[in-house]
């Protein structure tokens, strides 16, 4: 998959799951966080999304809070560089 | 109903009376092999009920129930864990001190046992405990809404743990040591869960007068989504994988989706939904 299906993908996810209208993430840069958009609650779906994209595991343990910053973030550490967050 | 200062002692005195080793409590076969008997009641499968699990045969459906037994020790241990952290944190507090700090003591070498217990097993026939996947974001509390959340949580664990727990400890079907670690744990959970009613319901009808309508509102939007959100746990697509199933993404959210597994939630969170409701600390019956 290109970095703008996945990143499509991952847009789509939040945007449902918090019923959000599409204005909330017109672009890569804007905060997830910091907007609301993800709770606690959503993160072990999201995360399971996530792993369904990367037909990988992720460990939990190498993830900080700052990964769920934005789109672009997100892309970064979970699919840019898949090395950082693979389940041994 | 008694206090939480007078139920305190009565059940560090059972704690005491009940008290057992966690290394000396089992005997643990060699191996286990997962297609050759049952390890968790089928009606408990995640996927009971279902077209895919109708779909497999009594071997596949026996392997299937050993990792979502494998998984349901892994995730009740993980939620011990933070439960570990958070009450020892409220001991020796002066809203604690006494017969409270007492009880804790037991319930934490009770729930640290337990851990030690499950991860036993899982590692044991397994090779492994499943992952959590849950991440802590920061957020801000009401006041005192962070101790009444953390004794909400403590109550989901024990009372779902402890619907599973019922079931399998009394099934002759099921291997006799899966069973036993259920009968074990639902044994110390009943004290648990007495204890946490009554300190909750105390601490609740204390704090929320502190609260506006909003917090209030806010709280219950939250425990709801909690509660919802715990459920996440029981259909890991891992576990469908590991029993040789295809797509396991797309069979956890079949699985959230069909009503006999929404039936199933609902039953299991009969118990702990009417008592928060009967407390206030729900308005309304949550979807799961």
């Amino acid at each position: 998959m290109q970095e703008s299906e996945i990143i499509g993908q991952l847009r789509d996810w939040i945007l449902e799951r918090a019923g959000a209208a599409s204005d909330r993430l017109t672009d890569n840069e804007m905060p997830i966080l910091d907007e609301g958009l993800l709770s606690s609650l959503d993160i072990v779906e999201f995360i399971l999304f996530i792993e369904s994209l990367r037909e990988e595991e992720v460990d939990i343990e190498n993830i900080e809070p700052e990964v769920f910053t934005n789109l672009r973030t997100l892309y970064d550490a979970f699919f840019a560089d898949k090395s950082q967050v693979i389940a041994s | 109903m008694a206090t939480a200062e007078e139920l305190a002692p009565r059940l560090s005195e059972a704690s005491v009376n009940k008290i057992w080793d966690v290394y000396s409590a089992f005997d643990w076969p060699d191996t286990l092999e997962p297609s050759a008997e049952w390890y968790m009641s089928p009606e408990l499968i995640s996927i009971y009920g279902t077209d895919i699990y109708n779909a497999l045969s009594e071997a596949e459906q026996k392997t299937l129930s050993f990792y979502e037994v494998t998984n349901f020790f892994s995730f009740v241990l993980y939620g011990e864990r933070p439960l570990i952290e958070g009450l020892m944190h409220r001991m020796y507090r002066k809203a604690t001190l006494g017969v409270i700090t007492d009880y804790l003591h037991h319930f934490v070498d009770e729930e640290n046992k337990h851990m030690i217990m499950f991860g036993d097993f899982c590692n044991r026939y397994a090779g492994k405990v499943y992952p959590e996947k849950k991440l802590v974001l920061p957020r801000e509390w009401a006041k005192g809404e962070e101790d009444v959340a953390f004794f909400c949580k403590v109550l989901i664990v024990e009372e779902l743990g402890d619907y599973y727990n019922l079931i399998m400890m009394s099934d002759k079907t099921i291997n006799p040591l899966v069973s036993k670690i259920n009968r074990v744990h639902h044994i110390d959970e009943a004290r648990h869960l007495a204890f946490g009613r009554a300190y909750l319901t105390e601490l609740f009808h204390a704090t929320r007068n502190h609260w506006s309508e909003e917090e209030m509102t806010s709280f219950q939007t939250w425990l709801a989504n909690y509660l919802a959100s715990c459920w996440g746990d029981f259909y890991n697509p891992t576990v469908y994988k590991d029993a040789g199933l295809k797509d396991g993404y797309g069979i956890r959210k079949m699985a959230l989706q069909h009503d006999a597994c929404k039936q199933m939630r609902e039953r299991a969170s009969k118990k702990v939904v009417n008592y928060f409701l009967e407390v206030g600390l729900l308005s309304e019956t949550p979807a799961l």
